[in-house]
């Protein structure tokens, strides 16, 4: 019986922790971590594309299809870290407007994720022209948002 | 252009040489390129770092050909006092001068080349285009694109560069409204087609005009400046080229 109860107790701190857990990963500051940690990703696994892309770097297939297989993945994190708890924070060059536009910006999330998927599928199938295409159109999407919705 | 006035008091000048108007258009038509590839990006940004290499090629050109280059090319000849812009400002505006307009003042308003406020209209865009493309050797746009010389600096400073980069385009482009205002004022109300004077390189003047002396330096020596611009550049912005 003891044993049964200590179990619970037990169980229920872990539930506790758990759901303690799930509301810090909500706090602002943390938001603003992941999505800038997502977006400082997505410079890292893009650049050498880029650099590929535009004959600054030998073309290595296995490393574009690498980056943009990881791509696929991380251009999904940055956005639900984009709520409106975080528009007052400080260390963070997002604008305002982006929590009164969150249609519009949801919409260009969603363009660049799928730009990527093209980039990623262009990458699967060893076409070098299709990526380079692709990898503009890519380029393009994060550039819309930059220049709307982040502060000089 | 057509005259009522006979030919015979017509004079034409020849006040451009070909290198002159060969680096004014090949400016605007790189301008409008550089603007327009900013704002797409993509891949039209490798375009636009070459297309602002080859800027940075044209402003080392005029600046040789401002000090060696023809008689009306030359800074010396166009780059003039306060006092003498302010004259020729209020006589373009037809606002009589307080006091005597002298002989020198007073071919202001019929200088072949530059008058005094294009003039200086002339050092302010290349000054800003100076800004514009030194900045942008350092800037990045923190996709997948930077400027040759941006490793060499901090992503800070970098950043810094780059945000003066956006906002001396707004600066460069009002004042690309203002010289455009400028020419439209002598187009349309002071009768001068400026515009085909810098296509062909000839204005009519009347013929009661007297004309000082214009040397034009051979456009062969013009090349040799523009060929030895784009080796220096190509040498020091090498990643572009």
């Amino acid at each position: 019986m003891q044993k049964k109860f200590l179990l619970a107790v037990i169980s229920l701190a872990i539930g506790l922790g758990a759901m303690w857990d799930a509301a810090a990963q909500a706090k602002p500051e943390d938001q603003v971590k992941q999505r800038k940690a997502a977006l400082t990703l997505i410079g890292k696994y893009f650049g050498p594309i880029g650099a590929m892309a535009q004959g600054k770097l030998p073309y290595d297939a296995a490393v574009v299809t690498r980056n943009a297989g990881y791509l696929e993945a991380l251009s999904k994190m940055p956005w639900d870290g984009f709520t409106a708890a975080t528009a007052d924070f400080k260390e963070t060059r997002a604008k305002p407007e982006i929590y009164k536009e969150m249609d519009k910006f949801n919409a260009a999330a969603e363009k660049m994720q799928a730009e990527v998927v093209k980039l990623s599928a262009a990458a699967k199938a060893g076409d070098q022209k299709a990526v380079t295409v692709a990898f503009g159109e890519v380029g393009k999407s994060c550039k819309a948002c930059h220049d709307a919705y982040r502060k000089d | 252009m057509a005259s009522d006035a006979p030919s015979s008091t017509i004079q034409r000048v020849h006040v451009w040489d070909l290198a002159t108007r060969v680096f004014h258009w090949l400016l605007v038509g790189l301008v409008v390129f550089l603007f327009i590839s900013g704002k797409t990006g993509g891949n039209l940004m490798l375009w636009h770092s070459r297309a602002g290499a080859l800027v940075l090629v044209l402003l080392v050109f005029r600046v040789v050909w401002g000090v060696i280059g023809s008689s009306t090319a030359r800074f010396r000849a166009f780059v003039v006092g306060p006092k003498q812009v302010w004259v020729f400002a209020r006589q373009l505006l037809g606002i009589s001068t307080r006091h005597t307009v002298t002989p020198a003042e007073g071919a202001a308003t019929t200088v072949m080349g530059h008058n005094p406020l294009g003039g200086w209209m002339v050092v302010v865009l290349l000054l800003l285009l100076t800004i514009q493309v030194s900045t942008g050797l350092f800037a990045n746009d923190d996709i997948a694109m930077e400027g040759p010389w941006a490793v060499y600096i901090s992503k800070a400073l970098s950043d810094r560069l780059t945000t003066v980069h956006r906002w001396n385009q707004w600066i460069l482009l009002g004042c690309i409204a203002i010289h455009l205002l400028g020419v439209a004022f002598h187009v349309f109300i002071k009768k001068e087609n400026l515009i085909s004077a810098m296509i062909s390189g000839v204005r009519k003047i009347d013929g009661s005009v007297q004309v000082s002396v214009l040397r034009l330096v051979s456009t062969w020596i013009a090349l040799l400046v523009f060929v030895l611009a784009f080796v220096v550049v190509g040498f020091v912005v090498q990643p572009i080229f």
